[in-house]
């Protein structure tokens, strides 16, 4: 045990027997793995409730005089859609599910730094993810995730259940961050440098920090939210004196660093699976490490680009759109060192692959679009259209949940042991690029041409291209019914997969599939850089860990 | 550990192929976004500055596009040339390259470049809208309603409603707020929108440019029918729905009329007096202690400037003597029987809320005093 005894952390020696009780085991568990898989199931369950609300409001649209349901329950589905999409699908499952899970494999580490607090950060999630759903039964919140004062004022009681479990979440968030940060400054195994962390962490670095701190700003402004609601305390009242602009304020300084929160760690599983399937180095990965926390720490300070109509005083409106501007060039350059990765490759077209390289090209779209946001005069004219719907749509669900598919079937093996099948993968992939491509492109210029968002009927000529949305976005559905299909199938019926079948040369891929109960039996040396191909593995004291369960190295599917 | 740095990379023929392609549809693409009619993607223009905002998306498209074809050209490029074939092991690797400094500096540079630019261009256009515009343009406000838009002109009293004409080729201030939640009020065919902020004055400037009649739409949820504030909407059984409005732009002779109009019919609102209950005696006012209550009670909340400066109320500078107000915020003529009784009653309503002479803790002499106060400000 000398690698565990030069190991800074505690925890390396101090290892307590593998629980026996299911409970212990699979409910209130504190390993890592379980809490991330749990993450990852709720998120799950969650995306389908969630999805079912967005197929509500595309069938709405379907007609131009709406009619499926009642302009008050469209504006309900779209309120919880939107909520229960950023703070019960993509952030857990991103944050919580595969931080969790793959992190501490990644750094050498046994679990993260505060196993229990982990465990209570998860159990937080469902209760509140609940809690927000339950709303419905009260009267769901109707302006919008972003629940905009006086509206969010007037709304019925579901509003302060909306505003109770988003905070909750963003306590859970918080308590998040602090864990990872902590594990990574303190766990990571010897002779991991900052410059040999794989780059799925670093991207959870950057994330971190702002699930710390720009949750706080979330925190303090629903809570006043809350106290207005059910106690009077005008804060946003503007008849006794408040200021619906200062929740716009607080609530952007949460919610801008929350789009890097829901899109960095997709970023960094891109940065695995890219280099695995193409058998190559990750090209630039410095410039791609400080570029995640080049965009992590200017994301807090574009936050008022989502109010340029609210009244800022013109000259602000400058360093704002400069600055967002800005954030375009470590984005670009990300974009450009996935792509040069992909040259001189020997490129393995996995479905998880061909989800990573989609990403790329989408996001690279709904970067483009965000540009066009941040320019002032642009930003005048399609604020609050479609256009920004279908900006934002091809960031969060073309990059972060093309990301989290990505990382599902790339890390599915390693959680479970077994392969997704790749057939029906290939076809959920073919059919959500087409379907997700039809449903947002449209709604570029229907936004431009003057569709408002938020409403439940609309002007008679936008109809055709709202009909093409609505239907495409049917096939994207289907596509993911298939994606679940797919996981419950290959549960119990996915071939083997083995330690490592994508001949990943990280910590994780060196360990057995799923790993045993503390990862590591002994803490590994790490003497190398994470992607070099070719090279023999860059790691002591593995040599134990294989041992107990049959060795594939490299790929076989 | 072994270092691949020096590796030489070559290429190859395909790639420049393929870049020298990828620029020609760059060129095409680019070519299409500067000549394009931009009528199928953008309203028709109406007002200055929509031309520049237009240039502005052209350019922006123009190298989107070009990006976006290099950035997918290259990938699909890749993914076809680098794939592993069948004959390559299954530990056939590709090749070993870590970074390139001298590429990683040129494509940061490039964007840096491009950013640069954009903002010059982006900034000369936002000075165009925000400060270039000419400050003494017609001042009109409009104001937002669940689920309606009203609006208000110089000399004349109340509201008008359904139409918002504008004389063609005149700057027009557009004052915006809200009596209750917050809406947007956005005209498509100006590129301009601006929300509707309760308890906020927010303010574009434009000028008309097209005769015509455009429609127009809130683009900030407002409550259950902020669908139909929207004059694209259809209303039920083919009738315009309530909130179906629109900005008219006038020839400057049938602006005049229409004014007219307006100033004619809502004639008789301006008539009627203030019905005070119990009325105050306003006889014996004392402007100095009216000052000295003034900074005591109502500076709080009112400034001694001009109506748009507002703390919580307008500002009070005049607001006995104001042309571009004659009445006050109840809509009742601005003399000294309506300012005691909105100090007397408290008032509220689109402007926001004020406290009445009970909360307030001000006597009927005290009213008298202040309004005295008042009148004196000029």
């Amino acid at each position: 045990m000398s690698a565990t005894a030069v190991h800074a952390g505690g925890i390396a020696d101090h290892i307590h027997p593998e629980p026996q009780g299911f409970v212990r085991r699979y409910i209130f568990s504190i390993d890592h793995k379980i809490i991330g898989i749990q993450y990852l199931i709720t998120g799950f369950v969650f995306l389908i409730l969630a999805g079912m609300l967005a197929e509500v409001i595309r069938t709405q649209l379907l007609h131009a005089n709406g009619g499926f349901v009642s302009p008050d329950v469209y504006n309900e589905v779209y309120s919880m859609h939107g909520s229960a999409m950023v703070w019960l699908v993509i952030i857990p499952l991103i944050t919580g599910g595969f931080g969790n899970v793959i992190m501490p494999l990644q750094i050498g580490a046994r679990d993260v730094a505060f196993p229990w607090l982990n465990m209570i950060s998860f159990w937080i999630f469902p209760v509140a993810g609940l809690m927000l759903f339950s709303s419905f039964l009260i009267g769901a919140p109707v302006a919008g995730w972003t629940e905009y004062p006086p509206m969010s004022l007037q709304a019925g009681p579901g509003t302060s259940m909306w505003a109770a479990a988003i905070f909750l979440i963003g306590v859970s968030s918080t308590l998040t961050g602090i864990n990872f940060v902590v594990t990574m400054f303190q766990m990571r195994a010897p002779g991991m440098t900052w410059t040999r962390m794989p780059l799925f962490c670093w991207a959870q670095l950057a994330t971190a920090p702002l699930l710390m701190i720009a949750t706080t700003a979330l925190a303090a402004a629903l809570a006043a939210l809350f106290i207005e609601r059910q106690f009077g305390v005008p804060f946003y009242d503007p008849t006794k004196g408040g200021s619906p602009v200062m929740w716009q304020h607080m609530f952007w300084f949460y919610s801008h660093p929350a789009v890097y929160i829901m899109v960095l760690p997709a970023f960094g599983m891109i940065s695995e699976i890219i280099p695995t399937f193409a058998r190559k180095p990750i090209f630039g990965y410095k410039l791609i490490a400080f570029s995640s926390m080049a965009i992590a720490l200017a994301g807090f300070m574009v936050w008022a680009h989502h109010m340029f109509t609210s009244g800022l005083a013109p000259y602000l409106q400058l360093p704002f759109m400069i600055i967002t501007f800005i954030i375009a060039i470590p984005t670009g350059v990300k974009i450009f060192s996935w792509t040069a990765t992909l040259w001189g490759g020997k490129i393995h077209f996995t479905t998880s692959m061909l989800f990573a390289v989609g990403f790329v090209a989408l996001f690279t779209l709904g970067g483009i679009t965000g540009i066009f946001l941040a320019a002032v005069p642009f930003d005048l004219h399609v604020h609050g259209t479609y256009f920004v719907v279908a900006h934002f749509h091809y960031v969060l669900v073309g990059g972060s949940l093309m990301g989290v598919f990505a990382g599902t079937y790339f890390y599915f093996p390693k959680m479970s042991g077994r392969l997704m099948n790749e057939t029906l993968g290939k076809w959920h992939f073919w059919l959500f690029f087409i379907g997700f491509n039809g449903t947002f492109l449209p709604q570029h210029w229907l936004g431009m041409l003057g569709m408002p968002r938020r409403v439940p009927e609309y002007d008679p000529q936008f109809q055709f291209w709202n009909d093409f949305s609505s239907i495409s976005s049917y096939v994207m559905t289907f596509s993911i019914l298939l994606f679940f299909i797919n996981v419950l199938w290959s549960l119990r019926n996915g071939k083997k997969s083995g330690p490592n079948p994508w001949g990943g040369r990280t910590l994780d891929w060196q360990i057995p599939s799923p790993p045993h109960y503390y990862n590591f039996k002994n803490i590994p040396t790490v003497y190398g850089l994470p992607y070099d191909f070719g090279q023999p593995l860059p790691y002591k004291g593995l040599e134990e860990e294989l041992t107990d369960s049959p060795v594939h190295v490299g790929a076989h599917y | 550990m072994v270092e691949n740095r020096a590796a030489v990379v070559s290429l190859g023929r395909g790639f420049w192929t393929v870049t020298v392609v990828l620029g020609l549809l760059s060129i095409v693409g680019i070519y299409y976004w500067i000549t394009a009619p931009m009528d199928r993607i953008m309203p028709v223009v109406g007002a200055q500055p929509g031309e520049q905002v237009d240039e502005l998306l052209r350019f922006m498209a123009a190298s989107g596009t070009a990006l976006f074809i290099y950035v997918a050209g290259y990938i699909v490029y890749f993914c076809f040339a680098f794939r592993a074939k069948a004959t390559d092991g299954p530990d056939a690797i590709g090749v070993q390259v870590h970074d390139n400094n001298v590429l990683e500096f040129w494509w940061t540079l490039i964007p840096t470049l491009f950013v640069v630019l954009l903002s010059i261009l982006s900034v000369r256009i936002w000075y165009q809208i925000q400060v270039a515009q000419p400050a003494n343009g017609l001042v009109v406000e409009s104001l937002g309603h669940q689920w309606y838009f009203t609006f208000r002109y110089p000399q004349v009293n109340g509201e008008v409603t359904g139409e918002m004409h504008l004389p063609v080729n005149q700057p027009v201030v557009l004052n915006v707020t809200s009596s209750d939640v917050i809406h947007s009020f956005w005209v498509p065919a100006f590129r301009l929108k601006a929300d509707m902020v309760p308890g906020l004055i927010n303010t574009i400037r434009f000028t008309p440019t097209v005769i015509g009649r455009y429609p127009i739409i809130c683009t900030e949820f407002c409550g259950t029918d902020h669908g139909i504030m929207n004059a694209q909407v259809p209303g039920e059984n083919g009738k315009p729905n309530p909130g179906a409005e629109y900005v008219v732009v006038d020839s400057p002779a049938d602006f005049q009329k229409w004014y007219h109009g307006w100033q004619v019919k809502n004639a008789s609102a301006s008539n009627a007096l203030p019905s005070t209950s119990g009325t105050i005696s306003l006889a014996g006012g004392d402007a100095a202690a009216g000052q000295a209550l003034f900074a005591q009670k109502c500076s709080a909340c009112h400034a001694l400037g001009p109506f748009s400066q507002r703390i919580v109320g307008p500002g009070l500078k005049g607001v006995l003597h104001d042309p571009s107000h004659p009445n006050l915020v109840d809509g009742d003529p601005a003399n000294p029987a309506d300012a005691a009784k909105i100090l007397q009653q408290g008032y509220t309503g689109d402007m926001g809320h004020m406290p009445d002479a009970t909360q307030n803790g001000i006597s009927d002499k005290d009213i008298a005093n202040l309004v005295a106060y008042l009148a004196s400000l000029k």
